[in-house]
């Protein structure tokens, strides 16, 4: 990664923008981007090759002038080129617009619905639901205690 | 002619309908205003979901996939999005004669019909109504646009259909809005840009990167021309509303000239049989004494 960056001397950070279908919802510049990936994690660093992923539902965390953001994405894709990346999700929230009591209760219905038996399409439904609500808890807490990070043990796929 | 007492009765019933105009009018603007907003918002997204799946379709990779392999056509989808309610001029005729004249061309057709003006029209034009959405409300709009593409993708999957059209009202402005119809699936490709996408890398891999991004497109596409019908559905009904109240208060101008010219006539008649009897009375007095 390190001499792909010098490739870039003047610029040495992501153009991000996050398209939603509620219009453009987040532009910015980013040093780093660590994004969840369907089968991992994937860290972005600037002048990355042209990668196009598949999103899954986490974190996306955003690193820019050492200070990091947390947005909670759902689903979707990235194109990524070595300055730019475009993410289009159908769900991408701010900490401070996800409510925490709805997630709360997401989690402990999920949880409570994980004991029962079921089919394998409900199953897979509340799977949905409670990794969902995990993940919204988490990036709400983030704006609580800013230095709150944890990855979950999950390995980064830099390339 | 009629009497004055029917003119007075016409007037009033006017005028109360010219209420309803109003209010429906009014209804219709602040909903247009709604409706442009959600589709400002999910324009960027499809157009971007377009151009990524257009020139994926030129990957070497992708042309073998089942959403992009041209194969032969006997039995076609139609997507008709119409409204459910009334009162919004040609609107829903149409982008109905639209699609009945794209249907012309051929096939088997099967439809998915959203909106209840469809689905009356096409039941007595005796088309195949595989699934008919009705009464979806404004913010459900999204997830019912999701469950079509879900539909759309199993129907399309399992081979009853073999391409897929989808006919909508395309907004432009409030004055003009057009009927088209487009084909969905087998997806188009865009030769014009056929460059260097083979050495770009698919995480984790083409076909997974297609099998998601394609049921997204597809979604914003519908959600698209879902918003797109709503804008010009709402426009339609305002400026109908608008020339309707126009008409209206035209009508109730012209009653009240009548009904004045009625009552001036009235009194005039009056005043001349009085004049006249007056004149009788007095004749025969004066020769009586």
């Amino acid at each position: 990664m390190a001499d792909q960056q010098t490739n870039f001397p003047n610029e040495k950070k992501i153009n991000l923008k996050i398209t939603t279908p509620r219009g453009v919802k987040f532009v910015e510049k980013a040093d780093m981007l660590i994004m969840r990936c369907v089968d991992g994690d994937l860290g972005v660093l600037p002048g990355h090759a042209p990668v196009s992923a598949v999103l899954g539902d986490g974190i996306l965390h955003i690193f820019n002038d050492g200070v990091e953001k947390q947005l909670a994405v759902f689903g979707g894709i990235a194109q990524i080129e070595s300055k730019n990346v475009d993410i289009f999700s159908t769900i991408a929230q701010h900490p401070e617009e996800i409510d925490l009591e709805r997630a709360r209760a997401d989690r402990e219905k999920a949880e409570a619905a994980m004991q029962e038996e079921a089919e394998e399409l409900q199953i897979q439904n509340t799977q949905v639901l409670l990794r969902r609500s995990l993940v919204r808890i988490e990036v709400s807490s983030h704006l609580e205690e800013a230095d709150y990070y944890d990855d979950g043990g999950n390995e980064d796929e830099d390339n | 002619m009629s009497s004055m007492r029917d003119i007075k009765q016409r007037i009033t019933n006017i005028s109360s309908v010219e209420q309803i105009i109003k209010a429906m009018d009014m209804v219709a603007s602040t909903k247009l205003l709604k409706a442009r907003a959600q589709l400002d918002g999910v324009r960027p997204i499809y157009h971007e979901l377009k151009r990524i799946t257009e020139e994926l379709g030129n990957n070497s990779n992708a042309k073998s996939h089942i959403f992009y392999k041209e194969h032969e056509v006997r039995n076609s989808l139609y997507i008709v999005l119409t409204s459910d309610r009334g009162l919004s001029g040609s609107y829903n005729a149409n982008i109905m004669a639209k699609a009945l004249e794209h249907m012309e061309q051929g096939k088997n057709e099967k439809l998915i019909v959203v909106g209840s003006k469809g689905k009356e029209y096409f039941k007595k034009k005796n088309k195949n109504i595989i699934h008919a959405v009705t009464d979806v409300n404004d913010t459900q709009v999204y997830y019912s646009s999701e469950k079509v593409a879900k539909w759309l993708i199993d129907v399309y999957l399992s081979g009853e259909v073999d391409e897929v059209f989808i006919a909508y009202t395309h907004f432009k402005t409030v004055l003009s809005s057009v009927p088209i119809v487009e084909k969905l699936l087998p997806l188009a490709t865009n030769p014009a840009k056929e460059t260097d996408y083979s050495n770009k890398n698919y995480e984790p891999d083409i076909c997974t990167f297609i099998d998601n991004v394609v049921p997204l497109y597809l979604h914003m596409n519908l959600f698209r021309a879902y918003s797109e019908s709503h804008t010009s559905e709402q426009a339609a009904r305002m400026v109908n509303m608008d020339a309707a109240g126009k008409n209206a208060s035209d009508l109730i101008e012209e009653l009240n000239h009548m009904y004045n010219r009625k009552r001036q006539a009235d009194i005039t008649q009056e005043l001349s049989e009085i004049v006249g009897s007056v004149n009788v009375l007095n004749k025969g007095g004066r020769n009586e004494s």
